[in-house]
């Protein structure tokens, strides 16, 4: 076991830990020492490859395969120098004042979040794209939503110098992505703050990170030696994402004081819907998300937006099996694809815990409103689909495989309810949120507003597992607004925390 | 070698065709590789997860035996269709769930493959394909 010894260790470097170490690396010119801990690796242009498959397995924990414990939703977590921001799409919303509100979190105004996210938007480069780099996959649903009288708006998004390779939840091969991995954490570095990549930290124990550190598979080496580590630091903010920074906090004995660790998981259930074009249409090439739609909204608790996904993952999200399924692959560049995240409520029960390895455990129950969110969602989808022009489409959910688009005033008969069923239907989750909600009391949550963990001084947490509820709209730009108050309140507790 | 008992291995491969017909289209190498990709996926998984998929694969070619009266392997292609659309809305969420992790583990091993890409018109831009060559040929995934 050796030794490391740093003032302030910020573990993972996500949206979360990326902010935290630029907004506190000028500490570092007071003598200040910071370490980023962060399990994955930092690739170079060489190993961004776009292979769906060895790409996975470099950025997603588990290769983008880890899933709730009765099988029915895949969650998918970035694993890099850089963490998620790796592999979003760059879509760039501020969250709504409502949700703010919603979640009632004491101390936590929306007009500070809202500033702090219109920061981030300018730091990473947020804009609209030119009607250039628009597709055909997004502009067929711009129409389409037109068409149908549907609210439909651009995404901000955060590039600079898009290429159009379609690729960005592989990682951008062309380093167009204004990511933590691209912004902040070059920030940080340029400061003294030092990046150990590809080592994991197991658990944290009264100012102690136990640590590991692995020889690389890919990516750059680590800085440090691979063996056991013991960082010792004053400060620990714990930047994990929504699924590890619970467990780690959980395996670190924490639970038993802080009864609401791990609860009030929230997912955003997504469905990935397809419809087929009578003729190739302009898909996998160009930003895959530029539109979205928030008509249902409020009357159904869904939001749509455009997707591209890649062959195996597309094949995945479909149902059924067979010569139809082979059928709707063969016709690949023919695809419009439509995403859509339906809007979970924050239960107890919906949980991380931690397995006798100490690894990760999802207990989600689908609600029947979510269920009803998603069924609805289809049927919107497919007159999307329909309104731009496909000749037909499929829904999870349909009664057959395809449904053609002389059937489209069918669609309530063709698409029942009772065919939504968890486990049949390929449910994913790309926003995992909660397990450490912001509140007032130990009893029902685990941080104050400002990310300070009830009860134990110098620890903070700092990414989306701070949400006390689901933020509703594509939560990155929020987690870098909460994870740049918790630097604040960091920066102003140092003195005292740092003398101890 | 994928990770199962041979019986159930040969059984899986054979049963590949039958969720992705274009299984039966790949080449000796594509096989190797269909192979390949599916027994890197099952060693990363614990060990739990291949058990599960060991015992789910002798449902679906056993449990046939009570509803048809013959096993998997000897019924024809209309009731193999039949049985295995039963599996997919089974009235138990992780046999459903299994059944999505049978189809989903034979997806990954055929439209895995960067070479079928080009049969499915997808082609994406890689740094290698901008310099001329073809990405999906340089080395298995």
């Amino acid at each position: 076991m050796r030794n490391e010894t740093y003032d302030i260790v910020i573990i993972g470097s996500g949206a979360g830990g990326g902010t935290v170490a630029a907004a506190l690396a000028p500490l570092c010119a007071d003598g200040v020492r910071m370490a980023v801990l962060e399990w994955g690796a930092k690739l170079g242009p060489e190993d961004l490859t776009g292979r769906e498959l060895e790409m996975a397995r470099k950025l997603y924990v588990d290769g983008g395969a880890v899933l709730t414990r009765d099988g029915a939703i895949t969650l998918a977590a970035g694993r890099a120098y850089g963490g998620s921001t790796v592999v979003y799409t760059g879509t760039s919303l501020p969250i709504p004042e409502r949700v703010i509100e919603r979640w009632s979190v004491p101390g936590l105004e929306w007009s500070d979040i809202d500033q702090r996210c219109r920061k981030y938007l300018a730091e990473n480069n947020a804009h609209l794209l030119s009607e250039e780099l628009i597709n055909d996959n997004n502009r067929l649903f711009r129409e389409g939503c037109e068409r149908l009288g549907y609210r439909v708006a651009p995404f901000p998004i955060n590039t600079h110098g898009c290429l159009g390779s379609g690729l960005c939840n592989l990682g951008c091969p062309n380093g167009a992505k204004r990511g933590t991995h691209v912004v902040q954490l070059p920030q940080a570095e340029a400061h003294g703050v030092e990046v150990i990549t590809h080592c994991r930290v197991t658990s944290i124990d009264d100012r102690i990170c136990r640590a590991v550190v692995t020889p690389p598979e890919h990516g750059e080496a680590s800085r440090w030696e691979p063996g056991e580590y013991a960082v010792h630091a004053r400060i620990v903010i714990v930047c994990a994402g929504a699924l590890h920074t619970p467990a780690l906090l959980l395996r670190s004995g924490l639970g038993s004081k802080l009864p609401a660790l791990g609860r009030y998981l929230t997912l955003h259930p997504a469905l990935i819907l397809v419809g087929e074009h009578d003729r190739p249409i302009a898909n996998f090439r160009g930003h895959p998300k530029s539109y979205w739609s928030d008509q249902f909204l409020d009357s159904h608790g869904f939001v749509l937006e455009t997707c591209m996904y890649f062959p195996f993952t597309t094949a995945k999200n479909l149902i059924g099996f067979g010569e139809e399924h082979a059928e709707l692959m063969r016709g690949f560049e023919r695809l419009q694809m439509i995403l859509v995240l339906a809007n979970d409520p924050a239960r107890a029960e919906n949980r991380v815990t931690v397995d006798r390895d100490g690894h990760p455990v999802v207990d989600y129950t689908l609600t029947e409103g979510v269920l009803d969110a998603l069924h609805a969602s289809m049927k919107e989808a497919a007159r999307i689909f329909f309104a731009a022009g496909a000749r037909r489409i499929h829904a999870p959910a349909g009664v057959t495989f395809f449904i053609e688009a002389r059937d489209e005033e069918r669609l309530d008969e063709l698409i029942p309810r009772s065919n939504v069923l968890p486990g049949r239907i390929s449910i994913t989750s790309a926003h995992i949120m909660g397990g450490c909600r912001m509140g007032r009391e130990a009893a029902t949550s685990v941080t104050d507003a400002w990310g300070r963990v009830h009860g134990f001084d110098g620890l903070f947490v700092a990414d989306a597992s701070l949400f006390p509820r689901c933020s509703e709209v594509n939560p990155y730009v929020t987690v870098m607004a909460l994870a740049d108050r918790v630097a604040e309140r960091v920066r102003s507790d140092a003195r005292e925390l740092l003398s101890r | 070698m994928i990770p199962l008992s041979p019986r159930r291995a040969r059984f899986l491969v054979s049963l590949a065709p039958t969720i992705a017909p274009d299984v039966a289209t790949l080449d000796t190498a594509g096989r190797a590789r269909f192979e390949s990709i599916v027994t890197r996926a099952l060693d990363e998984r614990p060990a739990q997860v291949r058990r599960q998929l060991g015992l789910l694969l002798d449902l679906v070619r056993f449990a046939p035996l009570l509803r048809y009266g013959r096993p998997f392997a000897r019924l024809d292609a209309h009731r193999q269709a039949a049985w295995l659309r039963w599996l997919e809305g089974a009235p138990i969420v992780r046999l459903r769930a299994g059944f999505w992790g049978l189809k989903t583990l034979v997806y990954m091993g055929y439209y895995g493959q960067p070479h079928v890409w080009g049969s499915l018109g997808y082609r994406p831009f890689s740094r290698a394909s901008s310099s001329g060559r073809d990405p999906g040929a340089e080395r298995d995934v």
